[in-house]
């Protein structure tokens, strides 16, 4: 497994093996203390910090980092990756990250989706992890061949060699592709030579979408994992006084009742009894009057703005008089 | 209990009182039926009880017993549904949350009128909601899967 520092400052590329074989192209962020042996104490994250995972089936999987709501990412993310690798778009697929800071917003900081920002945060960062996984595949396929990478090109999927007319498949490559060490920088296509993005691009997330295997959050499931819903305040700005969770208890499969900041939380072995647990919780609920106060205020300010626009208005005068 | 699951007979010990779409979802591992407002008003959790749509949130376990429930995931064995076709070809999805429902909805319209109008549609559909208003490409890709499906007899 090898390292390059292509990406941003604190982000380093690394590739290497894919389990079960194939190449991986990963990051990785060095441990704040520098520590020189970060490579080797982070080598177990490797495998989990992947943006895309060539596979010795061809398969193509990118690692979207941000959360496909509708808006598209899922495909618009494959994209920009494989407006770079040029593998062949049929075999692209698509696959949510874990939770990890590799993943985190490249200008928010943190791991999330929102405000329009992922293609723009996002439109060089994939478009570099492609084009360093498409360099290492012809590198190999040039030292395969005993001939220069520069005089080999790719095309759907595949590294060719035209003066010997060689072709090799990136799943056939992508071990050898492994071993290597990756680039320190890879050059970028200008936009006049984009042939992926700004195309139109059917939704790789569609057929999933049409036959109920999606997961969505309410679809993960893990281990012994227990339900909690909370029962929360009915109006603004109120809180918990007091509850009483006697008969909640009683409901065959709820585990505990606990206050939290947003209500109180009734915790069970599945969804129905930790509703019906909370159907039964008794709350008295207390009003923070702060903020009932400042509510009010607010909204009072607003109305009045209001009001003070509409006098003004000539032609709300006009209206007026004429009434 | 036993209830028939898209075709198989299942032995099920949830309270007979808990929601189908729990029993589903969370004893079956059958979670591409959605739950949406626990209230019969989204449609998000359609399944089809011996052939009728039927909103899953409300309906109790003891209501299916010894009857047929046929989800999202047996409708067809491979996405060759003509519905399932059909919203592929037309990309109907965006986030996706209620489709499962939608589609399930639409089956059933399907299996009643083989050549619903826009106005078929907006009734029949009118209990499936979709937060981000794919409703113009569920009428054109239902128009489409009658059209798929009367091919297909034809053949």
């Amino acid at each position: 497994m090898s390292a390059s520092a292509i990406v941003g400052r604190r982000e380093f590329i690394r590739t290497g093996a894919a389990i079960g074989g194939g190449l991986l192209v990963s990051l990785y962020v060095p441990l704040p203390d520098g520590r020189s042996d970060a490579l080797a104490a982070e080598e177990k994250d490797f495998a989990l910090n992947a943006f895309v995972r060539i596979g010795t089936d061809e398969s193509v999987t990118v690692i979207s980092a941000h959360s496909e709501m509708g808006q598209g990412i899922y495909t618009s993310l494959p994209m920009l990756l494989n407006e770079e690798l040029q593998a062949d778009w049929s075999k692209v697929l698509v696959e949510a990250a874990p939770v990890d800071k590799v993943y985190n917003h490249p200008v928010f900081g943190i791991q999330m989706t929102g405000g329009s920002t992922t293609s723009p945060a996002e439109w060089e960062r994939y478009r570099r992890m492609g084009a360093l996984a498409r360099t290492m595949l012809v590198e190999a396929a040039a030292r395969q061949w005993n001939v220069e990478a520069s005089s080999c090109h790719v095309d759907n999927g595949a590294v060719i060699h035209g003066a010997t007319r060689r072709r090799a498949t990136y799943g056939s490559l992508a071990n050898a592709a492994a071993q290597l060490t990756p680039p320190a920088d890879v050059p970028l296509k200008s936009a006049k030579a984009f042939t992926l993005i700004g195309k139109p691009t059917r939704r790789l997330d569609t057929p999933s979408k049409t036959n109920g295997t999606a997961q969505f959050g309410l679809d993960v499931n893990v281990p012994g994992m227990l339900t909690a819903v909370v029962a929360r305040p009915p109006v603004f700005g109120g809180k918990v006084a007091k509850f009483d969770a006697s008969e909640t208890l009683k409901v065959p499969g709820v585990k505990a009742v606990e206050q939290v900041p947003s209500g109180v939380a009734v915790i069970a072995a599945r969804f129905w009894p930790a509703k019906i647990g909370r159907d039964k919780l008794v709350i008295s609920i207390g009003i923070w009057d702060r903020m009932r106060g400042s509510l009010r205020t607010r909204c009072c300010a607003i109305s009045q703005r209001w009001r003070n626009s509409r006098e003004r208005s000539p032609k709300r005068q006009a209206t007026r008089q004429q009434l | 209990m036993t209830i028939f699951v898209n075709g198989k007979p299942v032995q099920v010990d949830d309270d007979p009182s808990t929601p189908l779409l729990w029993v589903l979802r969370e004893s079956l591992g059958l979670t591409g039926t959605k739950f949406g407002c626990g209230m019969a008003l989204c449609g998000a959790c359609t399944v089809h009880l011996d052939g009728k749509a039927i909103r899953s949130c409300v309906a109790p376990l003891s209501r299916a017993e010894g009857k047929h429930v046929t989800t999202i995931e047996g409708l067809s064995a491979n996405l060759t549904h003509p519905l399932q076709k059909a919203w592929i070809e037309l990309d109907v999805p965006q986030c996706g949350y209620c489709q499962s429902g939608q589609i399930m909805s639409a089956a059933v319209l399907l299996a009643e009128n083989a050549k619903p109008t826009d106005k078929d549609i907006d009734e029949a559909m009118g209990g499936n909601i979709c937060r981000c208003g794919t409703y113009p490409r569920i009428r054109k890709a239902i128009h489409r899967a009658a059209e798929l499906a009367s091919e297909r007899r034809t053949r």
